[in-house]
């Protein structure tokens, strides 16, 4: 317990001082397409931002806790964000709407901080389900083993530790991120969640 | 959990190291790759062989050298590419990731409007802190 508390002090840490966000809004006018893939879930997500401090999107996706088919309408807003020459961090609030209704829908908050050659990253995300609501975490910690020039195949190798209180177990597994001009590829392997897929296109 | 724990605290420490590093050659080499030019008695630095590349083939033409806070990753800085290419007198852009500056050339005829670039640079969610321009005869 005291170990949770510890590892939850340092998330609220990185949120709260310098360290928070992520890229789920693109730069005004852009549109983003994304399939996800993992033990909970596997989606295709669409989202279009009007301004860069916010998007909205469609989201269809396969619940593989639920068993069942359904779409989320999804609003993402940049609370904070803080530049700096060598930096950047971010704060994101997320949310969800069901096609199943009103009374399943999602919140969460998302954050990052980056440097060309570090990575940290957390989500907190609270999922109101028909038959169990449960809580995803997660954190993400990476490295870029070399610094790319613009244009070229840039790589993050990376650690992430998450958790669902529906299994109420921390998993860590390695990532390997990949981008190449407008597109990402991010693969996790968990042993015990198999694997993590993340695609991404913007436009 | 005291793996991840470990790895929590190993992770930062390697990055900094690597940091470090990458410092140390970086000022070492400074001097001979950068390119450091005087607009208006200021001087910024760019690296020069891009430079070169980017001016190869331009005359008559005007360079807007923007310092870009923000501005860490490829995919941050797709935003400001697709946005300039829109420009009237457009000819060419490219980023520097490495000293934070995005170079995007026009023709002589445009008349570039600091504010302008300030909102198009911020409409991608960065900050733009200096702005100069070159002309290439």
């Amino acid at each position: 317990m005291g170990i949770r508390v510890c590892i939850l002090s340092l998330i609220l840490t990185f949120a709260l001082t310098t360290m928070s966000g992520a890229r789920p809004v693109s730069y005004t006018g852009g549109s983003t397409m994304m399939y996800f893939s993992d033990n909970l879930k596997e989606s295709v997500y669409y989202h279009y931002s009007p301004s860069y401090k916010y998007s909205l999107g469609l989201e269809w996706l396969k619940d593989k806790v639920q068993n069942e088919n359904y779409a989320y309408l999804r609003y993402t807003h940049l609370m904070n964000r803080k530049n700096t020459k060598n930096s950047q961090r971010n704060l994101y609030f997320q949310s969800g709407i069901s096609s199943k209704g009103l009374n399943k829908n999602f919140i969460g908050m998302h954050g990052d901080w980056e440097t060309r050659r570090v990575f940290a990253g957390f989500g907190l995300k609270h999922v109101q389900a028909d038959v169990k609501d449960y809580t995803e975490e997660y954190i993400q910690l990476g490295l870029a083993p070399y610094l790319g020039d613009y244009g070229d195949l840039h790589t993050w190798i990376l650690i992430k530790t998450k958790r669902n209180s529906l299994t109420n177990e921390w998993n860590s597994y390695p990532v390997l991120k990949l981008f190449k001009g407008n597109f990402m590829v991010e693969l996790g392997y968990d042993e015990n969640d198999e694997w993590d897929a993340h695609l991404m296109y913007r436009f | 959990m005291k793996k991840i724990i470990i790895s929590l605290l190993l992770l930062p420490s390697l990055a900094l190291a690597g940091e470090l590093e990458h410092e140390m050659h970086h000022n070492h080499d400074e001097h001979e790759n950068h390119l450091h030019e005087m607009v208006d008695g200021q001087e910024f630095q760019l690296d020069k062989e891009k430079f070169n590349k980017f001016v190869s083939g331009l005359s008559n033409a005007q360079i807007a050298v923007l310092s870009v806070q923000g501005m860490v990753c490829d995919f941050c800085a797709r935003g400001i590419e697709k946005t300039f290419k829109k420009d009237v007198g457009y000819l060419n852009i490219d980023v520097d990731l490495t000293h934070g500056k995005v170079l995007i050339a026009y023709d002589m005829s445009v008349l570039i409007d600091k504010s302008d670039v300030e909102k198009k640079i911020l409409s991608n969610g960065q900050n733009l802190v200096d702005m100069q321009i070159l002309s290439i005869p």
